[in-house]
């Protein structure tokens, strides 16, 4: 393994664990249950989650929103409403995008 | 959820990571894949799973390295992506309340990517567990398994390996997006939908006008201050 690749590697690794380590030992007793501190991290989900399903579609939506993004993301969707199962509306979002592309 | 229901143990962390897994190891097998096609060792691509474990800025390191950007840069482009997971362990033990223990967060939190932190917080919601360590344990532990056998298959099947399956190629790249979307779906509720829409309005927005890394960095903040915007006009 290259020096520099295993450096990059190191640095980046060990400052995404402090990321996610240290914050949890946060001292949260002090939060009011409505405060705005404790509406912010209530709030930190949805908005995480829904940040990185946009930025993930993004990519694919280079000149409009092609059919097989709209049949996979109605597939999650039907699935999810159906069955209330991530991974089946996962499972079956990845197979009606791929049909989409074979089919169009 | 009973608050004397029993903690939720190490396999109910492994079944909940089920999806994850799922949709993790084709993610992980692509970026093996292009790992070896942009010149890395497969030892190479494995070692980046192995320790910075954080799948857009692995994709992103490859565009760093195979560039040919310092090391200092790189490294601190790819820090600077990460640090939205600092939000990620205050919301969590914020949901879980008084009884959340982290004496071994040291270990399990190593895990706490975007997906793993989706699931437990889903699966929080929807009252399916009772948050424990062991439970995390399982849940990270299934994830990390995955993205590193993923990793690992990709790069030993090279840079070559789906160039003539476009079709399987395509489903697999749309396997991240289905999950968020569906983990995004087991968190939905009437309150947060303003802040859904504003998470999804600002991302497009930075992100056409600046850079993806903004762009995911300003819809999570925006959303998340939206959110204490719209319930404080609620009250009054």
């Amino acid at each position: 393994m290259r020096l520099e690749i295993l450096t990059l590697a190191l640095i980046v690794g060990a400052c995404t664990w402090a990321f996610r380590f240290f914050p949890t030992k946060a001292d949260l007793s002090g939060i009011k249950p409505d405060g705005v501190l404790a509406r912010f991290l209530a709030s930190t989900g949805p908005a995480a989650i829904a940040t990185l399903f946009v930025a993930s579609v993004l990519p694919m939506m280079k000149g409009g929103v092609p059919l097989p993004l709209g049949i996979g993301t109605a597939s999650v969707l039907a699935v999810y409403a159906a069955a209330r199962s991530v991974v089946m509306a996962t499972l079956a979002g990845s197979v009606g995008y791929g049909l989409a592309v074979w089919l169009l | 959820m009973s608050l004397h229901a029993p903690k939720s143990t190490f396999t109910a962390g492994l079944v909940t990571a089920l999806p994850i897994a799922l949709g993790y190891f084709p993610i992980a097998f692509s970026f093996g894949v292009a790992a070896t096609r942009a010149g890395l060792t497969g030892l190479e691509a494995f070692g980046l799973s192995l320790i910075i474990y954080a799948g857009a800025a692995q994709f992103l390191a490859l565009a760093l390295i195979t560039g040919g950007a310092p090391v200092l840069v790189s490294a601190f482009t790819l820090v600077a992506m990460n640090i939205r997971h600092v939000l990620y362990g205050p919301a969590l033990i914020k949901r879980v309340g008084p009884d959340a223990r982290t004496k071994h967060a040291w270990a399990w939190a190593f895990g706490l990517t975007d997906e793993v932190f989706g699931a437990a917080l889903g699966a929080l919601a929807r009252g399916k567990v009772v948050f424990s360590e062991a439970f995390m344990f399982g849940l990270g532990l299934a994830a990390y398994g995955s993205w590193l056998s993923g990793t690992a298959l990709g790069a030993f099947a090279g840079g070559a390996a789906l160039q003539n399956y476009p079709v399987i190629d395509a489903a697999l790249g749309f396997m991240l997006p289905a999950l968020f979307l569906a983990l995004l779906l087991s968190i939905l509720s009437k309150l947060q939908l303003p802040v859904i829409a504003v998470a999804m309005a600002a991302t497009v927005a930075v992100t056409l006008a600046w850079s993806g890394t903004a762009g995911i960095l300003a819809g999570m903040v925006a959303g998340a201050v939206s959110g204490l915007l719209v319930r404080r006009n609620d009250a009054a």
